[in-house]
């Protein structure tokens, strides 16, 4: 019974910070857990909580995003709508039962693969420590 | 599909607060000529059915049952079974049953802590240690067995097939006449739609809508309560979190028209995955700062309790349908 | 969909890159095991040659319609396999990327996990694939001309820049003449021209290209329409003086009004009709609207029959495809008694100063105050900026420390017994202006830093200028006979006005933000929209000009082109579902998204020239109306919901 449990992390990234990030991380070789799946898109603008809450639904044991760095973004603004509705949803998060350190939101710039290394390999062992996330099951036909 | 002349209609309530029975009379008292037309099979509310008149009841004979309440009770699966067996439609009538409703919050505690709180901390409970259980011996020696109260508060949709929703808490009459004209109609619209409201967000018949600017950026968010406002300016942009944007129309403004900001009772458009969501992500966005201490002071001002606000009506119907954790199934 | 999804899925070796650690054979199983897969491939380099004939050929052969390749990253090779995609026969965006090199067999070492993570991704994408839709950009012709607003340093530069390439310039300016306050600056250091001589240059480089027409007079009464494609009403105010103006000046010895001179920052009164200064353009009198009183007294008097106290205001409408804000600056206005300001002859600001050093300024030159020549004269610098009063900014206006010592030397010259105090709270001459402060210093200026604002006392004609010194910790108290209070650059005063015409947004301190401050320091966010000069803060004389051909030249960018194309990602609007909320205005940078007006409701639009597909008002919209293509809520959501399979 000594199975690792091994966190499934969702991570929306950017496509122009954090997901050339970990393109660069790719190129350089960088190695780190392989718990990571990434969804992309255009700006960490785009990521309506919504989104946020499906993974968790679906059994995310815990979700990122990440996007430019303030003042970076490429197309102006679209990380500081996404600052905003992290804090409102973090807080919601909480209310629901869902521990903090389950969803994340990180500035990652698209030469900071080290970041996007250094996120993942801390993401991992803190969400290993909590365990899986605990979600009730498909409930008759609310689908 | 409806029994000539006569339309035979069922009424149910589960963990409900009665509105939803007022509701359908006022609509009722609308419309009078429709007492006429409607056969009522069961209505508990106001007349001394039993279950056995339901039990004996031909399988979908039934023409239409309007459910409202949320599932609290084995008591009320066991009725929602039922009535879905013996009737042609299903509707959930009401937030209750559409998306679990007010009551549909207590799944935030365990339901150990919601009997506890309710029978023993309140501070108006004589006997503090007694509790509802399944089976109660009388001082006389009989054996009652009780419904239980399921860990969880659920919609309806979660115990059976609901073929249509009437949303609102409860539904104007303008509503509930908009969907039984639907319903008489006979031409039904796709299962599971919802009947008689907008398809669109409130902000479309608001007379507020006008008065927003193009641009909408707020500095502050506050509660009604403590702040005054125009009556003749849209709340949102006054820093009244108002649910209008994202919640289903149809209940003409009501509550903004006397300057008490949309809480979102007519529920959720087709368009959401997550209702509590999507409120999360509009209220937020339009937040007008770019510094974190700033946005968490505004939030922590405005919205301290986001479950409250994004999920008044829907937490049962949300994607993370709390609490967590694995509800046994039963009856599922 | 309106047709079944038949998905196709190429799984890349790259050689070695991928195969080497992925179970290419197990992926490829995999895939084609998943809902809507109908065929699914491995080879061994996708972006060769054969690699993307497979996909040509499988469309045709399994009449695929969509493509789904696991490979390297999109960055490298989306273009490629779109390109593929369409030669197949399918629009290019019926395609997904996975990248299962940069992300998996790159950064993980063991063989399994690094598979699972390849087909998990696989399956995300193959869900997402299945809900792809044929998307176009927009095109849209361009109109080969440009619009310039403000005829001062910069916009003259932007428009001599974009007319020397060949295009139609409309060069519209707010005041009589063209110049800005260049026109009014004795000297820039750097050039060693006189601001007038500088302007005059440029003017006459001007005239002579046929494709610049400039309006004076004018403002900017509308724009519509969008990057490549705007449509511009320039109101062309009365003038009521025609080109028959011999500039003899007879008008102005009958005229009954006076006002104060703007061109000499109030320091002396000017007439209602009025020649802005020697040499300014156009060489025609002007009659100022909002001061004349339509007596007639100067129609009587003009030999030549030059002034039509009849004439109307004029709108004309232009088509261009670029514009070019080059609006400027004011000078920081001190308010009646900010440090002495406006009780006495004696309080004046720096420009005011530079009017009464030059030479062929209203006192030729001669430094003279109240009758007499001022000997003791105390700078105090940095008003109106670093928040030394109340009203002040907050920010560094760059070029007073160098206008000021300048100016400082130029007294000293002038009257070398003078006594010059220098009140300041940094010194900023900057680069080579370093000289300029060593000068000062060997000519004998006292300089005297302070950390709170000094003080300003009038007492009739006697001024004194108390400050407290906090290099030798003591008060001083310094009787001058002129204090000049060093004023910064400030938003024009009529930015509210262009506001409302383009738009533009300001920052805290109203100066007009640019789109990004290193990547693209001279343009707006909004397409189609570039800023030159001191319009987006203060800057000197040189700087502005090298703006204005920066301007120019991204404005270049649009209109040096045939056509204008939009992003195929974009944003749009659901209009049966949009309430009209407004939420979604509001969250757009590029202004791409305005109200309509159907079938009696307002509901949102989205530009598609403008739009730059990032998704953020899809993201805030609260009904779901506002979607982006490519990324709408039930893609996304499927690739969500395939996640853990």
């Amino acid at each position: 019974m000594s199975e690792k449990f091994e966190p499934k992390i969702l991570m929306f990234a950017c496509n122009w910070c954090a997901y050339a990030a970990a393109d660069l991380a790719g190129t350089s070789r960088m190695k780190y857990p392989p718990n990571l799946r990434i969804i992309r898109v255009m700006c960490s603008g785009r990521v309506d909580p919504q989104l946020v809450l499906e993974a968790f639904a679906k059994g995310a044991d815990g979700v990122i995003i990440a996007g430019c760095r303030p003042g970076d973004c490429h197309y102006i603004e679209g990380n500081y709508k996404a600052l905003r509705r992290a804090i409102l949803l973090r807080k919601l998060l909480e209310q629901l039962g869902v521990e903090s350190e389950r969803f994340r939101l990180e500035w990652i710039a698209a030469s900071d693969a080290k970041k996007l290394v250094e996120v993942t390999h801390d993401m991992v062992e803190k969400i290993r420590k909590l365990g899986p996330i605990r979600v009730v099951g498909e409930v008759g036909s609310v689908e | 599909m409806l029994s000539e002349g006569k339309v035979r209609i069922a009424f149910y309530w589960m963990a409900s607060c009665g509105g939803c029975e007022e509701a359908q009379v006022d609509a009722v008292s609308d419309e009078p000529s429709l007492i006429n037309i409607l056969d009522i099979v069961f209505w508990p509310v106001a007349v001394d059915f039993k279950k056995e008149d339901v039990e004996k009841l031909p399988d979908k004979s039934v023409d239409v049952a309007l459910i409202n309440g949320g599932v609290r009770l084995s008591e009320h699966i066991e009725m929602a079974k039922l009535l879905r067996r013996k009737s042609k439609i299903v509707i959930a009538y009401g937030a209750c049953s559409s998306w679990g409703g007010i009551p549909g919050l207590a799944n935030l505690y365990s339901r150990e802590e919601v009997l506890s709180r309710i029978y023993s901390e309140v501070p108006t409970v004589y006997e503090k240690d007694k509790k509802p259980t399944v089976k109660y011996i009388t001082e006389e020696g009989i054996e009652l067995e009780l419904p239980e109260v399921l860990p969880i508060l659920l919609p309806l949709n979660a115990v059976i097939e609901v073929d249509y929703y009437i949303p609102g808490c409860p539904p104007t009459p303008e509503t509930t006449l908009n969907a039984l004209k639907i319903l008489l109609s006979g031409k039904l619209p796709p299962k599971g739609s919802v009947l008689g409201a907008s398809q669109r967000a409130l902000c479309d018949e608001c007379p507020l809508n006008v008065t927003k600017p193009e641009k909408i950026l707020i500095k502050n968010l506050s509660r009604i309560y403590n702040t005054r406002v125009d009556p003749g300016k849209c709340l949102l942009i006054q820093g009244i979190p108002c649910l209008g944007p994202s919640t289903r129309g149809g209940c003409t403004a009501l509550c903004p028209r006397v300057a008490m900001p949309c809480i979102g009772c007519y529920g959720p458009l087709e368009t959401h995955t997550d209702y509590g969501g999507k409120v999360i992500s509009f209220l937020a966005s339009i937040i007008d700062s770019k510094d974190e201490r700033e946005i968490a002071r505004i939030i922590e001002e405005g919205v301290p309790d986001p479950a409250g606000l994004a999920y008044k009506f829907t937490l049962p119907a949300s994607r993370l349908r709390l609490n967590l954790m694995k509800w046994g199934g039963r009856g599922a | 969909m309106p047709d079944e999804p038949r998905i196709g899925v190429y799984v890349c070796h790259c050689g070695t890159n991928i195969a080497g650690l992925i179970d290419v054979k197990e992926v490829v199983r995999y895939a084609s095991t998943l809902p809507n897969v109908v065929i699914a491939r491995e080879y061994i380099f996708m972006c060769s040659e054969p690699g993307q004939e497979l996909i040509v050929n499988d469309i045709k052969e399994y009449n695929l319609n969509r493509v789904v390749v696991a490979a390297c990253s999109p960055s490298l090779h989306e273009v490629t396999f779109r390109n593929a995609v369409m030669r197949g026969g399918l629009n290019p965006y019926l395609f997904e990327m996975v990248n299962i090199r940069e992300h998996s067999s790159w950064v993980h070492i063991d063989r399994r996990e690094a598979t699972e993570k390849a087909k998990d991704l696989i399956r995300m994408a193959v869900a997402k694939a299945a809900l792809l839709e044929p998307l176009e950009e927009a095109r849209v012709s361009v109109a080969k001309n440009a619009l310039v607003i403000g005829g001062g340093a910069a916009g003259i530069r932007s428009a001599l820049d974009l007319a020397r390439a060949g295009f139609n310039v409309y060069l519209v300016e707010r005041k009589p003449t063209l110049g800005g306050h260049t026109a009014r600056i004795p000297l820039i250091r750097y050039l060693g021209i006189r601001g007038d001589e500088l302007v005059k240059s440029a003017i006459n480089e001007l005239v002579k290209i046929p494709n610049i027409k400039a309006y004076v007079n004018s403002e900017i009464d509308s724009v519509e329409g969008s990057a490549g494609n705007f449509k511009v009403k320039i109101r062309i105010k009365p003038r009521l003086v025609n080109s028959k103006c011999t500039l003899c000046g007879e008008c102005v010895k009958v005229c009954p009004i006076e006002v104060p001179n703007e061109y000499e920052y109030g320091i002396v009164k000017r007439k209602a009709i009025y020649i802005p200064f020697e040499g300014a353009y156009p060489p025609i009198y002007a009659i100022d609207l909002e001061a004349c009183t339509k007596c007639g007294e100067c129609v009587k008097v003009c030999p030549v029959g030059a002034i039509d106290l009849s004439e109307q205001e004029r709108i004309e409408e232009v088509e261009v495809g670029a514009i070019i804000l080059a609006t400027g600056y004011d000078p920081y206005d001190p308010e009646k008694g900010e440090l002495g300001y406006g009780l006495s002859n004696k309080v004046i600001t720096l420009f005011q100063l530079h009017r009464l050093l030059d030479e062929r300024g209203v006192t030729k030159g001669r430094l003279v105050v109240n009758g007499s020549v001022p000997r003791r004269i105390a700078f105090i610098s940095c008003i109106g900026s670093l928040r030394t009063t109340p009203r002040s900014y907050k920010f560094c206006s760059r070029m007073c420390c160098s206008a000021m010592l300048s100016a400082a030397i130029k007294i000293l010259e002038q009257i070398p017994d003078a006594s010059i105090y220098v009140l300041h709270k940094d010194i900023r001459t900057y680069g080579y202006d370093e000289d300029i402060y060593w000068a000062a210093l060997e000519k004998g200026v006292r300089f005297v830093r302070y950390k709170e604002t000094p003080e300003v006392e009038v007492q009739g004609e006697d001024i004194r200028v108390y400050v407290r010194d906090i290099t030798i910790n003591e008060y001083l108290e310094i009787p001058s006979d002129l204090v000049v209070l060093v004023v910064g650059m400030a938003p024009g005063k009529y930015m509210r006005q262009i506001l409302d015409v383009i738009k533009v947004s300001c920052g805290e301190e109203g100066f007009v933000n640019e789109a990004h401050l290193k990547l693209r320091p001279v343009e707006a966010p909004s397409r189609g929209i570039f800023l030159a000069g001191a319009v987006t803060g203060p800057k000197s004389v040189i700087e502005s000009i090298i703006h204005g051909s920066a301007a120019a030249s991204r404005a270049l960018s649009i209109i040096s082109k045939d056509l204008i194309t939009g992003e195929a990602q974009i944003a749009t609007v659901n209009e049966d579902l949009c309430s009209g909320c407004r939420i979604c205005i509001g969250m757009c940078p590029y202004n791409a998204i305005s109200l309509k007006q159907v079938n009696g409701r307002t509901i949102a639009s989205v530009n598609p020239l403008l739009c730059a597909a990032c998704g953020t008002c899809a993201a805030a919209c609260p009904s779901g109306a506002m979607q982006q293509r490519g990324f709408k809520d039930v893609q996304l959501i499927a690739q969500v919901r395939a996640f853990r399979g």
